[in-house]
């Protein structure tokens, strides 16, 4: 197990390095520059020139790449250049706040996508598995905006149970109980899409198995229903029902980003959002090599989980 | 807070028993207003930030020698009164400006306000010689700055400043929405260095800053040691919501107090009871650039007729819901020189068909319009293209994110463009100048569309140098006619500035200004 997860460590360099390279160089491709951006419409060319120079912007793109990589490499994630926080200071409490949401979305999705999977294929072609399956597939067709949009109107300004907006109640006093009242509609928004996928994989995962000659034999042999799901069924269905999930957790990702906007959750998105719209590369960067970090991450974690149900993996 | 709030208890009680008269001592200070932003704005370094959105921060917590007064929503211009300066004298061949500085002032640091102070703010954005000097503050305060020869500190409490050549306007262009010459703490400055101005600014204003959690919110708290009338809030809250249906929501909710409101919600939220504010004379006016570059632009005929094929009142009434007004000229309401009787070119599309039938393009003409993306959608852009349709101009929307679309409006349009547009303007009305002077031409300037007219020059030229208001606004008048006669641009609309407030708002003010006074605000 050891050396099987650090064969997978160390193929995240070489996945790190060329998301930080591609990032960099789409970045270039954009017109408009930092400078512009900085100095306002109104600033003189001279001007502009002597921002360049002084942020290092008008050396060769190898060369700002690989003293951006020297720098990183010794920690050293510079300053935002549109705003003068330094980048670190700016990028990990966003991250943390988009790990929270994603961490409660893929809680939710886990709950929901496994439990209404797991009673619609014990119960498959019933009355409740086609209403739990045609809801899960409307919930997890809409696009989170449009679903964010609905939950608020009806839980927040119709019913008031939860609030519009926000990580915190600007006039209390905050506290965890507040965080939890602010997560409920983000989280759920996030979490619907995912959640139908990982429903229907696990129904149709557990049905396949069920099937199975293996399981047919131990019902024969008089197994208990119990035993027998957990056993013969469940087991053999997990692997490729963790690596779906696994790769939900992208989806997460990449959802929570469109969340956060609808929902103002101050997260990465916007962050991202904004240093895009300046050009602010330093924060740009560390802030994507974070999200493939934490994607490349889930994916190890995934796999390794997956070795564990599964002992042939580990061979691999 | 509680402090204030048990000052104003203690002296209510001991107003009661007597010992004090009501309403004497104690600043009431009550409430925190939330407002709603539409983006997260830019540093709060008011000598290194141009946009009127972070203005709308700085305003309060920093004081140029000269204030606007945004206290007033009728004055069609805002009045100059004294800021940090308590009066100032100009002399009479208008080259040199004395200032005497209000005594007492003191910046929310603690440290006093003197000429001292002026002197080093000065040194920041416009002496290159000076250890103090902030190249970016340069860049962002050059339109004032080009005109100063001197700064002298004549005692520790008058400044005197040089100018190189007349400008009656100039006192005006440091409270436009560029670099603006306010005075930030020298000891400030010096503890955290220029480029920490943006995340520690310290100013004299009515509040002061408390903290900034970037893309959530920036906190200002009432500044009890205000030389001048306090503030009456506590706190100001400033949260950025990208969202316009989030702000809605947000408002509706209780969330925020104040935001601008998306058009087509505006009726439904004053249904609601919310408070609708506008100001007819914002100095700020929607406009397209027309190309001179684009070979059909050079004739007359088809300037004309673009000015007449669309429908400004339509889209005033339409899209804005009422809060726009359909403008005819490049002078924007919010300049003491314009006119609201002044009419250019009028809707007639039979009449745009047939100039165009004139210059030899009966059988249609195709066009590129570049557009930014800018949180509104195109709906005024596309309703643009249907009226121009309707004259045979076949225009082509070409839309860029916004940095780059500024990178594209400021390099000036190449030849194979027709047009562009953007929503700019100030309070003064040399500012027809930036956008349309042969020698702001783009790249040197922000005339994009590369308009050039020597008469509109000399008439500027001798407007700045004309002492009199009413002259100088004449002589504006008259570059502005010229325009538009020449039809080089075609003035749109103004925005009104709608904004929204929750019915416990209190005391604001929408002035003829982009950002506001919101020391006069208060929550019930």
């Amino acid at each position: 197990m050891g050396a099987f997860l650090a064969k997978r460590f160390l193929g995240v360099l070489p996945v790190i390095f060329g998301v930080s390279i591609v990032i960099f160089l789409l970045v270039q491709l954009a017109p408009g520059d930092t400078a512009t951006v900085l100095l306002g419409p109104q600033a003189t060319e001279a001007a502009k020139e002597e921002l360049r120079r002084a942020l290092g912007l008008d050396r060769p793109l190898a060369v700002q790449y690989f003293q951006w990589l020297g720098r990183v490499l010794t920690g050293d994630f510079g300053t935002s250049i549109a705003t003068q926080i330094p980048v670190l200071d700016l990028v990990l409490p966003r991250f943390v706040n988009t790990l929270i949401l994603t961490a409660a979305s893929l809680l939710l999705a886990i709950v929901l996508g496994y439990g209404i999977g797991f009673f619609t294929a014990l119960r498959a072609n019933s009355l409740f598995d086609r209403i739990a399956t045609s809801c899960m597939l409307m919930a997890g067709s809409a696009p989170p905006f449009w679903l964010g949009l609905v939950l608020v109107l009806v839980f927040a300004i119709d019913l008031g149970w939860f609030p519009v907006s926000g990580m915190e109640d600007f006039a209390g006093d905050g506290g965890t109980m507040d965080l939890l009242h602010h997560l409920v509609l983000p989280a759920v928004t996030t979490a619907l899409g995912p959640a139908a996928i990982i429903a229907r994989i696990v129904r149709s995962g557990i049905l396949d198995v069920l099937g199975r000659a293996h399981v047919r034999v131990a019902r024969s042999k008089g197994l208990q229903r119990r035993d027998l799901l957990r056993r013969h069924v469940i087991l053999n269905a997990l692997p490729p029902i963790v690596t779906i999930t696994g790769l939900q957790l992208g989806y997460l990702l990449g959802g929570a980003l469109l969340t956060e906007v609808v929902f103002a959750w101050p997260g990465l998105g916007s962050l991202l959002y904004d240093s895009i719209t300046a050009r602010d590369l330093p924060v740009l960067q560390a802030a994507t090599l974070l999200i493939a970090l934490a994607f490349v991450l889930a994916n190890i974690a995934v796999d390794a989980i997956n070795a564990m149900l599964d002992p042939r993996l580990r061979e691999i | 807070m509680t402090r204030y709030k048990l000052a104003g208890c203690l002296a209510l009680a001991m107003a009661a028993v007597g010992f004090i008269p009501a309403g004497m001592g104690v600043a009431q200070a009550a409430g925190t207003l939330i407002w709603g932003m539409p983006a997260e704005t830019d540093i709060l370094d008011p000598h290194a930030t141009g946009g009127w959105s972070t203005y709308q921060i700085t305003y309060q917590i920093f004081e140029g020698l000269v204030k606007e007064d945004l206290t007033d929503p009728t004055a069609a211009t805002p009045a100059l009164i004294p800021g940090l300066a308590k009066s100032w004298t100009i002399s009479d061949d208008g080259l040199v400006y004395t200032f005497s500085l209000r005594e007492g002032v003191k910046f929310h640091d603690g440290t006093p306000f003197d000429a001292e102070a002026v002197k080093f703010n000065f040194e920041r954005f416009w002496d290159e010689s000076s250890p103090n000097f902030y190249p970016k503050a340069k860049a962002f305060v050059i339109a004032y700055t080009k005109w100063i020869k001197s700064v002298e500190a004549v005692d520790p409490m008058t400044v005197r400043i040089t100018l190189t050549a007349p400008n009656y306007q100039w006192l005006r262009q440091g409270l436009q929405s560029y670099g603006q010459p306010l005075m930030i703490s020298p000891a400030s400055v010096k503890e955290y260095g220029n480029d920490g101005v943006a995340a520690h600014p310290v100013g004299t204003g009515p509040f002061k800053f408390v903290e900034r959690d970037q893309g959530v919110k920036t906190v200002i708290e009432n500044f009890p040691d205000y030389w001048g009338k306090k503030a009456l809030l506590d706190k100001v809250i400033f949260r950025p919501l990208q969202d316009p249906a989030t702000r809605v929501n947000a408002l509706e909710s209780g969330e925020i107090h104040m935001m601008s409101p998306p058009w087509d919600e505006i009726e439904r939220l004053v249904s609601e009871g919310f408070v609708l504010t506008t100001n007819e004379n914002v100095p700020f006016i929607n406009y397209i650039h027309l190309n001179y570059n684009f070979p059909p632009m050079q004739d007359i005929r088809v300037r004309q007729a673009i000015n007449m094929a669309i429908d400004r009142e339509g889209i005033a009434k339409e899209i804005y819901a009422g809060t726009a007004r359909a403008e005819y000229g490049m002078l924007s309401p919010g300049t003491d020189a314009y006119d609201p009787n002044f009419k250019s070119y009028s809707y007639d599309p039979e009449g745009a068909k047939k100039l165009l039938a004139e210059a030899g393009y009966a059988d249609g003409l195709k066009m590129v319009f570049e557009i930014p993306q800018y949180g509104t959608g195109e709906i005024v852009e596309t309703w643009i293209q249907r009226d121009l349709a309707k004259v045979g101009i076949d225009l082509e929307l070409r839309k860029y994110e916004w940095v780059t679309y500024l990178g594209k409006w400021a390099g000036g349009m190449t030849p194979d463009i027709a047009m562009n547009e953007i929503g700019w303007g100030m309070s003064t009305p040399a500012w027809i100048g930036i956008v349309a002077r042969c020698d702001t031409i783009a790249p040197n300037g922000q005339n994009s569309g590369a308009y050039c007219n020597e008469k509109v020059d000399a008439l500027l030229d001798e407007a700045i140098v004309t002492a009199d208001p009413e002259a100088a606004a004449a002589l504006y008048q008259q570059a502005n006619r010229i325009i538009m006669d020449d039809a080089a641009f075609v003035p749109v609309v103004d925005d009104m500035q709608p904004m929204m407030l929750a019915p416990n708002v209190k005391g604001f003010v929408n002035p003829p200004e982009d950002w506001f006074d919101l020391s006069i605000v208060s929550i019930e």
